[in-house]
């Protein structure tokens, strides 16, 4: 195991960090950037470390400043979180030729999953379906052209690199294809410094259920089964549940098992995530893995009792799985909130401001990941995660009936929050019916789950 | 040959000079020993006020973090307004702190030593991040006083390093005809 671990994110999945490095007795360290240094994590911590300013691209994405904070600091393992340098093999790369361990997959694994495009084909060559798409990247807006006709439309524009929904675009003819490829390619380049873009066959009325798997140095992995994060807006994910609605127990556990046998077989090592779409008959298409922890973990932590961070930290510390696929069972249903500071009444603009009062819900099955406390000053640098609320019940009935309570207990004064979509969402019919698509929300609109709501 | 405005601006620079080292020294001990809040002097076009800062008789030098240490939840650490002209006179009126760039290993410049003088910009040591090195500079013109951390300790950004007595400045220079 590591003797000191430097934790190179913020917000709320630095508190659960230091809540794992504290399950483990290692010592932890937050790296933070001045605009951070009254968050929580900094003052719960036994040591924190100001990398730079505020501006994430001189403090949290820099690697050099990350490296030297757990050199100077004395640590022996960076943990990046999710977002920031999580998935960047290059900073793996040289996180590992300082003799520091990147808790994560060791470089060369992160590399060969890096591209999305190529484990696509990876993953499908060992047995998983993907969906139809462009062969490799897309030179120029003209090979984009061709490529769409072939797929047929509509078609999905995606970035090689990154993730949370930046860079995408569904277009449904070549018109909007080639004025939707400029801004994806912007988006991309802003975002993740990589402007590659690849297409693939936009399903309609799909439904996102994505496999958490763990896999050890030994190349014993396990499953801890799948996670519906169909409930989106604008492809950004905000409510997450498990077990999906979408599927039958048995397609669930053959989903899960297939998907696990290909991540095992292409080399994986540690925590990850398969995404998958699933059409309405029940088909599931493998679209991207992401090699990392996942901001909707608790929600498998829940239903399985498992601690993933921990897992996460062990597997990186090359120490065994210790526990098999029998040993994991999932027991009742688990729905996860993400509160964000954003305005739901108006377009789901970002928010700022002081938390003037801060209540957390409780009860039976109810946890919130937070870095909230009253007092705190939200930053408008970063993203808008304030924290999560995750409702457990023995079925799925309840655990919503839980939610709606906890959701209500909740105050967050002086910022506004998205809570009031939640509210809406859990008393919508095709919601409650478990009958959520990835585009449920933006055909509808928000406005209407609003509209609906106030009764 | 320089033209009429550069003669003008090299005069200009003369008298900032003239200004920074012969008449602030006295109008800032003129104004610590006063009760004075603020002075305002004018000399030829040019124009000088010295303003205290409210807190300032009460903010003395903050204690440097060691090693990754972390300020104490709701207390500002150190170097925390390094960046920010208009807070500097938070650290007291006749003294600035050199910060560190980055976080890594610091070490001085041998041939800056208290007493030495700087001029704002002035290299007086560096910070080795992964090899590379980056340059602390003096944040003032002034006097090199002491020293907060050691050659080879482990520096966080922001941190203060080096206390940089002051010859000039804090002021608001209003500028001709202001």
């Amino acid at each position: 195991m590591f003797s000191k671990i430097l934790i190179a994110n913020r917000g709320e999945i630095a508190v659960r960090i230091l809540r794992a490095c504290r399950t483990l007795g290692v010592e932890a360290v937050v790296a933070y950037s001045e605009a951070d240094r009254e968050s929580l994590a900094v003052q719960q911590a036994d040591e924190a470390i100001c990398i730079g300013p505020a501006d994430a691209k001189r403090s949290y994405l820099l690697a050099p400043a990350v490296i030297s904070a757990a050199i100077v600091s004395g640590c022996d393992a960076i943990h990046p979180g999710y977002g920031f340098l999580s998935e960047d093999e290059g900073f793996a790369e040289v996180v590992r030729a300082h003799r520091l361990t990147f808790i994560g997959p060791p470089p060369q694994v992160l590399e060969r999953f890096a591209s999305k495009e190529a484990t696509r084909r990876l993953l499908g060559a060992h047995g998983l379906a993907t969906i139809p798409g462009s062969n490799g990247m897309l030179r120029d807006d003209l090979h984009g052209l061709e490529e769409a006709q072939r797929i047929g439309y509509p078609v999905l524009i995606k970035p090689s690199a990154g993730g949370g929904g930046k860079g995408m675009r569904m277009v449904r003819t070549p018109r909007e294809l080639e004025a939707a490829l400029k801004i994806c390619r912007s988006e991309a380049r802003a975002a993740f410094g990589d402007d590659s873009l690849y297409l693939e066959k936009w399903l309609d009325d799909n439904r996102h259920v994505e496999v958490q798997v763990a896999v050890d140095r030994f190349g014993h992995g396990v499953h801890l089964g799948e996670r519906d994060c169909s409930v989106q807006r604008r492809h950004q994910k905000f409510l997450e549940e498990a077990p999906t609605p979408a599927l039958g127990d048995a397609a669930r556990k053959e989903l899960a098992e297939r998907a696990l046998k290909a991540v095992v077989a292409a080399g994986y090592e540690n925590v990850g995530t398969l995404e998958f779409l699933v059409d309405p008959v029940g088909n599931a298409y493998f679209i991207e893995i992401n090699c990392r922890i996942q901001v909707e973990h608790p929600v498998t932590e829940m239903l399985t009792g498992i601690d993933l961070v921990v897992t996460q930290i062990r597997i990186a510390a090359g120490e065994p799985l210790g526990f098999s696929q029998a040993d994991v069972s999932v027991r009742g249903h688990a729905l996860e909130f993400r509160i964000n500071a954003e305005d739901s009444r108006h377009d789901f603009r970002p928010s700022t401001g002081v938390v003037e009062r801060y209540v957390a819900p409780g009860g039976p099955g109810v946890r919130v990941d937070s870095h909230l406390f009253t007092g705190y000053e939200v930053p408008s640098f970063y993203d808008s995660l304030l924290g999560k609320v995750i409702v457990w019940g023995p079925d799925r009935p309840t655990a919503i009936a839980r939610s709606l309570v906890a959701l209500d207990e909740l105050v967050v004064d002086g910022v506004v929050t998205n809570i009031a979509i939640h509210q809406a969402l859990l008393r919508n019919e095709i919601f409650l019916a478990g009958q959520m698509t990835t585009n449920f929300v933006d055909r509808v609109g928000s406005a209407a789950f609003l509209a609906a709501a106030a009764r | 040959m320089p033209n009429r405005d550069e003669v003008a601006r090299l005069t200009d620079h003369a008298q900032i000079e003239g200004l920074a080292d012969e008449l602030l020294p006295a109008l800032i001990a003129k104004l610590g020993a006063t009760g004075l809040a603020e002075l305002e002097v004018r000399e030829g076009d040019w124009k000088v006020r010295l303003r205290r800062s409210a807190d300032a008789s009460t903010a003395g030098p903050r204690a440097p973090s060691g090693r990754g240490a972390k300020p104490a939840p709701g207390q500002a650490g150190h170097g925390d307004h390094a960046h920010s002209a208009g807070a500097d006179v938070a650290h007291g009126p006749y003294r600035l702190a050199a910060t560190s760039p980055a976080v890594g290993i610091f070490h001085p410049r041998p041939e800056i030593s208290s007493g030495s003088r700087v001029r704002t910009g002035d290299r007086i040591g560096s910070v080795d991040v992964l090899g590379i090195t980056q340059e602390v500079v003096a944040p003032v013109n002034g006097i090199v006083g002491a020293g907060l951390v050691e050659s080879g300790d482990a520096v966080e950004y922001g941190q203060q390093l080096v206390w940089i007595e002051l010859i000039s400045t804090p002021v608001e220079r209003t500028g001709r005809d202001a």
